[in-house]
């Protein structure tokens, strides 16, 4: 059973990021606020007995669904129905390269100057409104795959699909990013 | 690098690029504005806030419960809804007995009008009229007893 102590450090490591995986999902921060909170308050009234190396799987599980709730009651289809373009085809490989743009974020990111830090700045900005411009499903999956670090298995779990499921919707997102990226002028 | 080898490395790269673009929101989700941070540890003292209320209703009703126990009262309290759902059934059982004993009622009483009037006819003298209603004469007739 996770103590008061385990609780409140679990929240308060995971606060910041479940309230931008919910802005990017509905666009709005009052709304993203309450969906946070309401999933905090769920947590803690229906599984604070459980051990705390289970909550961050639960918590993300709940927040996903109270997200999907939200979406439900505010009737967006269109936010919805924009999962429908998981479905595209994915680019062929060799349409462009993920090792040069691996390397091209890795450049711009490190920089150390003035003028870096300013192009660094723009490109956290950039990688920022790109992660928001994916698909639902894929920016789920590439979230909690890459900045929850989730393994497939548990990723698959929080979002209710298919271990497969999710290593397509992360490879799309990392190749989405990628071209995007490059499209805005970072290379190597 | 080959096109095979590209291939090869190709989960390996996503994934190397995944964890550095993710690792990269860290910064920008670090500068939140502070009305959102502060609203974030308000929403977090709340929940903390609600499991140690759910705690406590926990504890609660382990101590009522083990209360009841010491006082010999358990079997009460533990029947008392079963009496309770059995009690909201007492009335249409009522209500069935009650409708059943008027339609006895009201049989036996039809049955007595019947025998009045019936004992009230036979006793009656024969009207001389009659024996002039083919219907009556037709009854003589077909009277079986001698």
């Amino acid at each position: 059973m996770a103590t008061d102590k385990e609780l409140s450090d679990f929240l308060k490591s995971v606060e910041k990021r479940a309230f931008k995986r919910t802005v990017y999902a509905v666009r709005s921060d009052d709304s993203a606020l309450d969906i946070v909170q309401d999933a905090m308050i769920k947590l803690a009234e229906k599984y604070a007995d459980r051990p705390a190396a289970e909550l961050p799987l639960i918590f993300q599980r709940i927040l996903s669904n109270a997200t999907m709730d939200w979406f439900r009651r505010e009737k967006v289809r269109n936010a919805l129905m924009s999962n429908m373009s998981d479905f595209d085809a994915a680019e062929p490989d060799g349409e462009f390269d993920l090792l040069e743009t691996l390397q091209a974020v890795e450049g711009s990111l490190g920089a150390e100057s003035a003028s870096d830090a300013l192009s660094r700045a723009q490109i956290l900005r950039l990688i920022d409104a790109q992660v928001a411009e994916l698909p639902g499903r894929q920016r789920e999956a590439f979230l909690l795959r890459y900045w929850e670090e989730f393994d497939v298995a548990e990723t698959a779990l929080v979002m209710g699909c298919s271990e497969g499921s999710v290593k397509t919707h992360c490879s799309r997102a990392v190749q989405a990013l990628a071209k995007a990226l490059r499209a805005k002028g970072i290379r190597p | 690098m080959t096109t095979s080898s590209r291939s090869t490395d190709r989960p390996a790269l996503e994934a190397r690029l995944g964890l550095r673009l993710a690792g990269s929101l860290n910064a920008t989700t670090a500068s939140l504005p502070p009305d959102v941070a502060e609203r974030l540890r308000f929403a977090r003292e709340q929940a903390l806030a609600r499991a140690r209320d759910v705690q406590r209703a926990a504890c609660a009703g382990d101590r009522t419960t083990v209360g009841i126990s010491a006082s010999g009262a358990l079997l009460l309290g533990g029947f008392r809804p079963w009496l309770q759902r059995a009690a909201a059934f007492l009335p249409l059982l009522l209500l069935l007995a009650g409708l059943m004993l008027i339609r006895q009622w009201q049989v036996r009483e039809q049955v007595l009008a019947a025998a009045d009037i019936d004992s009230l006819l036979l006793a009656d003298t024969l009207p001389p009229t009659a024996y002039s209603d083919p219907g009556f004469a037709e009854y003589l007739r077909s009277d079986p007893q001698p």
